[in-house]
């Protein structure tokens, strides 16, 4: 510890409140960049309080004591007393449980989050869902009101010809078949719909009786899951349908 | 503890610590002041201090009635002077070793601090009282004492150390 010599008697100076203008600014100056010096200055203070003590003896008026607990009582402090002091361990305690339940609560919180992203999400992908299945809910009501007019498109004189398509997704074993332009059938008959697989007999893929204006559709009918197609058949069958074709094909697929 | 207990607005800790520091308080603006109605405004003054901003006083850093003794002091020399209070109580940091809390080790306290002033040269004695007491400048004391400038500031430096030692021989 070494106070800086220049500044030795003025230290106890400034420490009485001596030093004005220049000379107290250079100390103020040093002292905050010195803390030798800034120890030194506590010293003195320390050595002006023994000479302050020095001063001990006559004793306040006692209305100066009612005077101070007067005023003191007109200006409360903001904190009141606790009257119960509890133990150290006991406030520790506490402060742990504290800690314990800001830990609760920050874990709820971002489980809350992480529960909020992922039903956000889920909403999100429903939407989506909802949406499509509108579309098809929109496009299968299209195909098959019984207010739909079909019109076929011909080239020249050319009379309109019985037509189907299908619309077969092996993976999902989905189809979609319309027909249009079908001849009208006895009353115990009905057309049914053939997948003829790449190997094996024709499997049922659906019965219809075409409409007024000769359509029909056939929209995901039962099939039997991953069956590779090689074309789809038309036979026209007794009205229950028949679980192996009949009749020879009126109409067979082409293409594919 | 007193102190803690005033900060939590205990009115019943600030009238102990009254009865236990008052006089101290009283006595050092007296001294300086030589006039017990100001020195009961300036004791009234320094404990509604104490009571409002208690949390200026940091234990750690020095003695309750070193700390009570400076601001009284700095505040009876503000008001022989007649000029505003020219620092917050919270700049002045006491160092001093002695506790002095007690009343046996204030007394046996105040029997060294005396016996070290008793022991002093004259003119030293004079001017470290003349500086703490009278709040004279080293230019006044000078003045007043036909010595030189860098001899006051010597002496009241070496009074001040002199007291130190009594308590750090």
């Amino acid at each position: 510890m070494s106070v800086h010599e220049q500044f030795v008697d003025d230290l106890s100076l400034y420490a009485l409140g001596a030093l004005q203008g220049e000379e107290r600014l250079t100390v103020e100056k040093h002292l905050k960049d010195c803390p030798d010096c800034r120890h030194e200055l506590a010293q003195l203070q320390g050595d002006l309080a023994l000479l302050a003590l020095s001063a001990s003896g006559p004793k306040p008026p006692l209305r100066s004591r009612e005077r101070l607990m007067a005023a003191i009582a007109k200006e409360p402090r903001r904190t009141r007393v606790r009257l119960v002091k509890r133990k150290t361990w006991w406030t520790a305690l506490e402060w742990a449980a504290v800690a314990a339940m800001v830990m609760v609560i920050l874990l709820l919180l971002r489980q809350n989050t992480d529960l909020r992203q992922r039903v956000a999400a889920l909403e999100a992908n429903s939407a989506g869902q909802h949406e499509r299945l509108l579309q098809a809910k929109e496009l299968i009501a299209t195909l098959t009101s019984v207010d739909a007019v079909h019109f076929t498109l011909v080239a020249g004189k050319t009379p309109p010809q019985p037509q189907g398509k299908a619309i077969y997704v092996r993976s999902t074993s989905t189809l979609v078949f319309l027909a249009s332009n079908m001849p009208e059938l006895p009353p115990q008959k009905t057309y049914e719909l053939w997948l003829i697989p790449t190997s094996g007999a024709p499997i049922p893929a659906g019965l219809f009786r075409p409409d007024t204006h000769g359509s029909a559709a056939l929209i995901k009918p039962p099939l039997p899951a991953g069956i590779e197609a090689k074309t789809f058949a038309i036979t026209v069958e007794p009205g229950p349908g028949s679980a192996a074709p009949t009749s020879t094909p009126i109409m067979v697929g082409i293409g594919g | 503890m007193l102190v803690s207990a005033i900060r939590s607005g205990d009115e019943q800790a600030m009238a102990q610590l009254y009865e236990r520091y008052s006089a101290i308080v009283y006595s050092v603006a007296l001294r300086v002041l030589g006039d017990t109605g100001v020195a009961e405004d300036i004791l009234q003054e320094v404990f509604m201090r104490l009571w409002r901003s208690s949390d200026t006083f940091d234990a750690t850093r020095g003695s309750l009635p070193g700390w009570l003794a400076v601001i009284t002091r700095n505040r009876a020399i503000d008001s022989l002077r007649k000029r505003r209070p020219e620092a917050d109580i919270t700049d002045v940091v006491v160092s001093i070793e002695p506790d002095i809390a007690g009343a046996a080790d204030s007394s046996r306290a105040l029997e060294k601090i005396r016996g070290a002033l008793g022991g002093m040269p004259l003119p030293q004695r004079a001017a470290l009282e003349m500086a703490f007491f009278e709040g004279l400048s080293h230019t006044e004391i000078a003045e007043k004492t036909g010595e030189p400038l860098g001899t006051i500031k010597t002496r009241i430096r070496a009074g001040l150390l002199t007291l130190r030692k009594a308590f750090n021989p």
